[in-house]
């Protein structure tokens, strides 16, 4: 057994490195029939499956718990190989911790580990004191003796497994024989965590940048409600995306996109196609011309690319759609009466022609109605006709309860469980029904004003108001409701009320705050009183100690 | 989506302020000490134009006259550009302040008034063609 001298260590032959190294002694090869029952069974612990189930850090905490078990050591380390800078980095320790916790490093080829390391071989330190030892933590901690291995996969260097004693003691075959069982079981785990933790790292990105928040406002109010789904595939990332945004004069834009391929450009790309369509389509250019100025876009990239995409705009007021594809795949529109393709002439993919044009066209959402937006990994099955997954996708969607309940009706009826070959974006805009009364509870917020606007823009139209009359009772409304909100100074968030009913031609509104009617202050205050008399036919306010109520009526009579 | 936005554009001495979108309690106080922040000491006049704002309420009407007092203090005039047939001037209109303002139809116009060029008439050079 290796005869370690005080000045000397001992190298024990390594299987990936047959060559004896000169001025070591070479031990001869492991004899596992030799094996006491302790450590058959400590190689049974060591080869345990239920060890592959765990995490990486559960893993290794689990591995070096039973070396240390099964050896009857003090300490065990794991150090992995950190290929960029050509050293060893503490990972894992049992009985040494701090190694891990002050992220010891050593260089590839100085001292014990890194001798192990460069050197590929198992070595044996009987007197640590004697010893060219770099990491002052071992000599600290009191170790008298050590053993370590290299961790290998497929001839790659993947670290070093090192075990300790704080006595004095001669590590021989059998020991070495159980460290290379831990060896062989902990390295291939750490290389695909490694590999998965890369692959992690490139999803989280891909997810970041595919996130899409869709808007925060009070969509249900306002009667157009959305929902959206996005599912990445199950080994690679992709570069699906969809949108929703606010547009001037409460219109809303919706916009659904597919680059190319996969991986990290991909969704990089997406993320780039997806700013630049939305910064178009904020300085309402249009669906077609907003997917022109993204194919010129795409053309003046450097690299070539090439991505499908669908952008509409929706007008709450009257459910009008304008609508534009560069060869994405149709929506469907979903109704209570069942569901229909849309039948759109696809313009060409951005990136495919130069100066290619993109056609526009028109459709109409009716009330209850949903447009629905969707990417080819959704419905591309092989084997199956496009048309025929197009059709499953909506007898799936048809009974759909809500906008939400679309979305995942959607994708969980037509994802396989085995996971996805391709990404998948889904995004439902609904013109919902329109009530013939409103009453509702709203905060005391300057920000609900726009959007009282345009919920009464819509509710004006669907009772039968023109254009001027639209105009002057919304400016009324929004001034009552300005007050409603200036009253309610208290620092505690407050509400008020805004009830509209309809009678024949007659529509009577009603606010109510529990605030006082301030008297109006300056000569410049004071007019959102005049308008509100200027533009309703009558006006009432009630103030009482409880708060204020106005009550306005308005004939629509043409 | 912003509820609005201001563009600012210069002719020699004169800040052209035009507003888009819409106007109400939630904005026009900070859209107020925009368009004051971008008007110089040196500037001579602000053209305020409403022309494209989609809406304008009491709230929009507190802030023109608020910028007017701005300017007047620092010696400075202030023309509204608002064509008659817009959403604000239907709001000037029923807040039956729309005579009390100076006003124009059209940023050229208001731009002749402090145009020093367009004071003399043009005559053209007979030798040209």
């Amino acid at each position: 057994m290796g005869g370690a001298g005080q000045n000397s260590h001992v190298t024990l032959e390594n299987p990936h490195q047959r060559e004896p190294r000169a001025g070591h002694a070479v031990l001869g090869p492991v004899e596992p029939a030799l094996a006491p029952a302790h450590q058959v069974e400590a190689f049974a612990r060591l080869s345990d499956p239920a060890l592959s189930e765990l995490g990486l850090e559960e893993f290794l905490d689990e591995l070096l718990l039973r070396v240390r078990e099964a050896l009857g050591v003090d300490t065990v380390a794991i150090l992995l190989h950190d290929r960029a800078n050509h050293q060893l980095v503490a990972r894992a320790a049992k009985g040494i911790e701090e190694e891990v916790e002050q992220g010891v490093r050593i260089p590839i080829g100085q001292g014990f580990a890194g001798r192990i390391a460069e050197e590929r071989v198992a070595v044996f330190i009987a007197d640590v004191d004697h010893a060219d030892i770099l990491n002052p933590i071992l000599r600290e901690k009191g170790i008298r003796s050590l053993l370590g291995i290299p961790l290998i996969v497929e001839g790659e260097l993947i670290g070093v497994l090192h075990v300790g004693s704080l006595v004095p003691r001669e590590f021989g075959q059998r020991d070495l024989a159980v460290l290379q069982v831990a060896a062989a079981r902990a390295a291939p785990g750490i290389e695909r965590a490694r590999l998965f933790s890369e692959l992690e790292r490139e999803h989280q990105v891909a997810m970041v940048l595919q996130r899409s928040l869709l808007p925060k406002r009070l969509l249900d109010v306002i009667g157009v409600k959305t929902a959206a789904r996005y599912l990445p595939a199950s080994d690679e990332v992709g570069g699906d995306w969809y949108d929703v945004f606010e547009l001037a004069r409460g219109r809303l834009g919706v916009a659904i996109g597919d680059v190319v391929g996969h991986g990290v450009r991909a969704a990089a790309l997406m993320g780039q196609l997806r700013t630049a369509l939305h910064a178009y389509a904020m300085q309402d250019y249009g669906p077609a011309r907003t997917l022109e100025l993204v194919d010129r876009f795409v053309q003046a990239m450097p690299d070539y690319a090439m991505a499908t995409a669908a952008y509409a705009v929706l007008e709450p007021d009257t459910g009008e759609v304008q609508l534009a594809s560069a060869g994405h795949l149709p929506p469907i529109v979903v109704g209570a009466g069942g569901g229909r393709v849309v039948d759109i002439t696809p313009s060409a993919p951005l990136g495919a022609f130069s100066y290619g044009r993109v056609q526009e066209q028109e459709l109409v959402l009716r009330p209850g109605e949903t447009l629905v937006f969707y990417t080819d990994g959704l419905v591309e099955r092989p084997g199956t006709p496009l048309t025929d997954s197009i059709d499953t996708l909506l007898e799936v969607v048809k009974g759909a309860r809500s906008v939400d309940d679309l979305c995942r009706q959607a994708v969980e009826r037509l994802v396989p469980v085995a996971g996805l070959r391709d990404d998948v974006a889904i995004v439902a805009i609904q013109n919902s029904e329109i009530d013939d009364e409103l009453n509702l509870s709203l905060p005391a917020d300057p920000k609900i004003l726009s959007e009282i606007r345009l919920l009464l823009r819509r509710w004006l139209r669907h009772h039968g108001a023109n254009d001027s009359q639209t105009l002057e009772i919304t400016l009324a409304v929004s001034e009552a409701c300005t007050n409603a909100i200036e009253h309610a100074y208290s620092p505690a968030p407050a509400d008020f009320t805004l009830q509209a009913t309809a009678h024949d031609d007659q529509l009577t509104f009603v606010i109510t705050d529990v605030g006082r009617w301030r008297a109006p202050r300056g000569q410049d205050r004071g007019r959102g009183l005049t308008i509100i008399r200027a533009a309703m036919d009558d006006v009432e306010v009630e103030s009482s100690d409880t708060g204020t109520q106005i009550t306005m009526r308005r004939r629509i009579t043409p | 989506m912003k509820l609005a936005d201001v563009q600012f554009s210069d002719r020699e001495r004169v800040v052209i302020a035009r507003l888009s979108g819409e106007i109400d309690l939630s904005n026009a106080d900070s859209i107020e000490n925009a368009i004051a922040e971008a008007t110089p000491n040196q500037a001579l006049a602000l053209l305020l134009d409403v022309s494209a704002l989609d809406y304008l309420d009491s709230a929009g009407i507190h802030l023109i006259y608020k910028l007017r007092e701005k300017l007047r203090a620092r010696g400075q005039t202030m023309r509204l550009v608002i064509p008659p047939h817009s959403p604000a001037n239907d709001a000037l209109r029923l807040a039956g302040v729309a005579r009390n303002i100076d006003t124009a139809e059209s940023v050229e116009a208001a731009l002749a008034e402090f145009s020093p060029e367009s004071a003399p008439a043009q005559v053209p050079d007979p030798g040209s063609v």
